[in-house]
């Protein structure tokens, strides 16, 4: 028997959430003080210039026809027209994912790098410096904010020692490299600290277990001991912590690209939300829908295939 | 929303200590950008950080100011404002008639205006330009409702016919939703046009990244002053800090808003400096009538004496702000000099206040704009001098949209508001702020007062300029002794400048388009 065998309906719930995640977007975007008008005319706003362009946006129609369009749209792949970038809100979108998509991955890999020696070290070495040491280093990290590590590091590594710009997303594989790094690296700090922690408490627990013992006294050396047996039962129990957390990565970008300029989700959001700019805000909360909904599902996927008693669940 | 507050205070208290510590250390480490040289020690590209992203090179549906400062750069229109803000240039008119008492306007154009690809500016071209902003929806066109035709009777004549008199006619042709475009181009191409704009201004768009990036390069076909650096890069930076850190580790030349509690520190950071310029910003409070007790006009008076403006100005600006007497932008033309702020006399206000039948005071709200660092410390002043005269205010804070939308449609008592002119005609500030029929509720106060609105109109039709004066010092002694609104200040642009950049100038609507043709860089 498959362990994946109740993916389809996870894929139906998942059809189910999004809908819903439209509705509630469509109309607590509209349920906002203020509309497009308003924030394209801001103080030179008179009620003549405002109907002008409801009219030409489309906004004067009932509100039911407004969502039934954008759902005409949605389905034939299309996101609307931007009010604001004067173009259609796809490609707004499309020209935004590069440099957030990009982040997280980098981000979650550095955080990986970060967190899976230190956080299994750690475990190992229980109440010794490097436990110590990760843990009140991690515990600091984890308190600062964002934007403040963020200048700090502008600061050290771009102003005073000018190894890396300040801003910006570079071009090619390299550049994007290069120019992330002190973003990427701002996000994976905090992100690392959950990580380190459950990795630690994991691994002291794997090593309790009899089955450590067992293979130990069929004589295994202690370096495959813990490569095939501790590593891989305490790792498995930082994948879900790495999942959901993950997902809560994705709304931590938002300051990051504000501090080093990167013209990505995070910042097109918030600043579509202040220009009112109905298609993009829609846009862009489903795209960070869909991604945070793909991740919980990988993460399922991933323990089911790490665990075999994981996939007997899935969709339960 | 707090929280975004917080942060911007808490990051600029690391950047401060930063700027200082390179003012005591002396010397910064320098690394130059990849900034070609030419001719001894001068640099050909110039580097500007904006806050705000580009939301469009179109000038018919620019929305931003960063937006317009930019397309200035690109385009030209017939005529041009001046350095100062108080009166016109010719641009691509060299010369221009008013003929048939005030009805018909002919423009001559310049004959060798070229766009950036050398195809000719033709009178068609300025045809086409001014109908099609005219037409677009929620934009500029009601300027130019007295219009009648606009033709060009031969390639280089433009005629524009109105149906009576309209003084503003010229400041409305100066402004940049007016700016010419290639007809032919724009018609082939559409929207697509102006992500690769081409125009008759000294620059022209060589790579677009509306969110990154915007990089111009001198348009050899210009017809004006070449200016003499070559290439302009505009950055788009959001973060106040990260703006400051890139002119402070040189690689931008010239920043747009710093923040204003950094102002000191940046003027204390060597080769560093905060540069003021005019502008047409005026900050006033709006007072809703609605409200019972501010539709009396004891009590607006009242609130005038109450405040005091220079603790606003320190508190707010750290003293780079003027306190405010006539509603009309700071020293713009017509504006009436002999009108002073009103004094700080609590003694007076309390007087009024009882005289309205407040003795006691009254209890009100002051909409502010979270995030607005110095809006915040302004309400702060408010509610402690107004709360010495017994009035309690309530300081409500929102998003800038939400907050516009809370103080229109007459549901408001105060709100914090500010007005910046597109034209440096006066009309359009007195039909937004003092004509209740002119669209926008004499700034939402619903203060409608008829010899007031009659001299609005007058004004817009008269051509003497003696008269015009007149009737636009009517206005504002009207506007200063009724205050539908409070006058507070007015503030300046602000931007910080390397001293190895000579020349930048902003003129009062903070298009720097003309000192970009004249200014130098040097090598540093």
């Amino acid at each position: 028997m498959s362990r994946f065998g109740s993916l389809p309906r996870r894929l139906v719930h998942v059809a189910i959430v999004l809908l819903g995640i439209t509705l509630v977007t469509f109309f607590l975007l509209r349920l906002i003080p203020g509309d497009p008008a308003l924030a394209i005319l801001g103080s030179s706003y008179t009620h003549a210039r405002a109907q002008a362009i409801d009219s030409g946006l489309g906004l004067n129609r009932p509100i039911w026809s407004q969502y039934g369009l954008f759902m005409n749209h949605l389905f034939h792949g299309s996101l609307g027209f931007s009010y604001f970038y004067h173009e259609s809100a796809t490609r707004v979108i499309l020209n935004h994912i590069p440099p957030t998509l990009f982040l997280i991955a980098y981000s979650a890999v550095l955080a990986a790098l970060i967190s899976l020696p230190i956080g299994f070290f750690a475990g190992l070495r229980r109440g010794r410096a490097v436990d110590q040491f990760s843990r009140v280093f991690f515990t600091l990290s984890f308190a600062m904010p964002a934007f403040w590590l963020g200048i700090i590091f502008i600061l050290i590594f771009s102003v005073h020692l000018p190894v890396f710009p300040i801003s910006g997303f570079g071009s090619g594989l390299i550049g994007h490299l290069y120019y992330l790094f002190l973003p990427a690296l701002t996000i994976a700090l905090s992100f690392s600290t959950v990580l380190v922690r459950s990795l630690r408490t994991s691994t002291i627990t794997t090593l309790r277990a009899e089955f450590v013992d067992t293979a130990q006294m069929k004589g295994i050396a202690w370096s495959q001991v813990l490569r095939r047996h501790v590593f891989r039962n305490a790792v498995l129990a930082v994948v879900a912590v790495y999942g959901v957390n993950l997902a809560y990565l994705i709304s931590g970008t938002v300051l990051v690209e504000n501090v080093f300029s990167l013209p990505g989700l995070g910042t097109l959001l918030v600043n579509s939300v202040t220009d009112r700019d109905y298609p993009v805000v829609q846009g862009v909360t489903l795209v960070f829908a869909v991604l945070i909904v793909t991740i919980n599902l990988l993460t399922d996927v991933v323990q089911a295939a790490l665990d075999p008693r994981v996939g007997q669940e899935i969709g339960t | 929303m707090s929280r975004g507050f917080r942060s911007r205070l808490l990051g600029a208290g690391v950047v401060a200590l930063a700027l200082t510590a390179t003012a005591c250390g002396g010397s910064s480490s320098s690394s130059g950008g990849s900034n070609g040289t030419q001719g001894s020690g001068t640099l050909s590209t110039l580097t500007i950080a904006n806050a705000v992203k580009v939301d469009t090179l179109d000038p018919e549906a620019n929305s931003v100011n960063e937006s317009i400062w930019l397309d200035q750069n690109l385009y030209s229109r017939l005529l041009q404002p001046n350095p100062t803000g108080t009166g016109l240039l010719p641009d691509l008119a060299t010369s221009w008639t008013i003929s048939n008492k005030g009805l018909t306007y002919t423009f001559h154009l310049r004959p060798n205006a070229e766009f950036a690809n050398g195809m000719p500016l033709t009178a068609s071209d300025v045809v086409y330009s001014i109908q099609r902003s005219r037409a677009y929806k929620g934009g500029w066109g009601f300027l130019l409702t007295p219009v009648k035709t606009i033709t060009a009777p031969d390639a280089h004549t433009v005629v524009i016919t109105l149906s009576q008199p309209h003084a503003p006619l010229l400041a409305d042709l100066a402004m940049y939703a007016y700016s010419v475009v290639p007809e032919k181009l724009v018609k082939a191409q559409g929207a697509a046009f102006f992500t690769h704009p081409i125009g008759s201004g000294p620059f022209m768009v060589t790579s677009y990244n509306p969110d990154t990036e915007v990089d111009l390069a001198r348009n050899p076909h210009f017809y004006g002053i070449r200016p003499k650096i070559s290439k302009v890069k505009i950055l788009i930076v959001p973060n106040d800090n990260t703006r400051v850190l890139e002119l402070e580790s040189k690689k931008v030349d010239v920043i747009e808003n710093p923040p204003g509690n950094l102002v000191s520190e940046i003027n204390k950071t060597p080769n560093l400096h905060v540069q003021l310029f005019p502008s047409t910003r005026v900050d006033f409070i709006q007072l809703d009538e609605h409200y019972a007790p501010l539709k009396k006009l004891a009590v607006r008076q009242a609130l005038n004496y109450a405040i005091n403006r220079n603790a606003i100005v320190q508190l707010a600006y750290q003293g780079h702000a003027v306190p405010g007497s006539s509603f009309m932008p700071y020293r713009m033309e017509y504006w009436d000099s002999s009108i002073k702020p009103y004094p700080y006399d609590p003694a007076k206000a309390k007087q009024l206040l009882a005289q309205a039948g407040y003795p006691h005071g009254f209890t009100t709200f002051l909409i502010t704009v979270s995030g607005d660092v110095a809006g915040q410390a302004e309400a702060v002043v408010i509610k402690q001098e107004l709360a010495a005269v017994g009035i309690t205010v309530n300081i409500q804070s929102y998003e800038l949209t939400t907050a516009y939308s809370k103080e229109d449609g007459g549901h408001s008592q105060m709100g914090e508001r500010y007005w910046t002119n597109d034209i440096i005609d006066p009309d359009e500030v007195a039909t937004f702020g003092a004509d209740c029929q002119g669209g926008a509720n004499a700034f939402s106060s619903y203060w409608c007062d008829t010899p007031t609105i009659n001299a609005v109109n007058q004004a817009r039709s008269e051509l003497n300029s003696a008269t015009r004066q007149q009737l636009y010092d009517q206005v504002q002694q009207a506007v200063y002794t009724q205050s539908p609104f409070m006058v507070v200040d007015y503030s300046p642009y602000r931007y910080g400048v390397g001293d190895w950049v000579h020349g930048f100038h902003a003129t009062p609507l903070g298009n720097y388009d003309l000192s970009l043709e004249t200014l130098t860089v040097s090598s540093h």
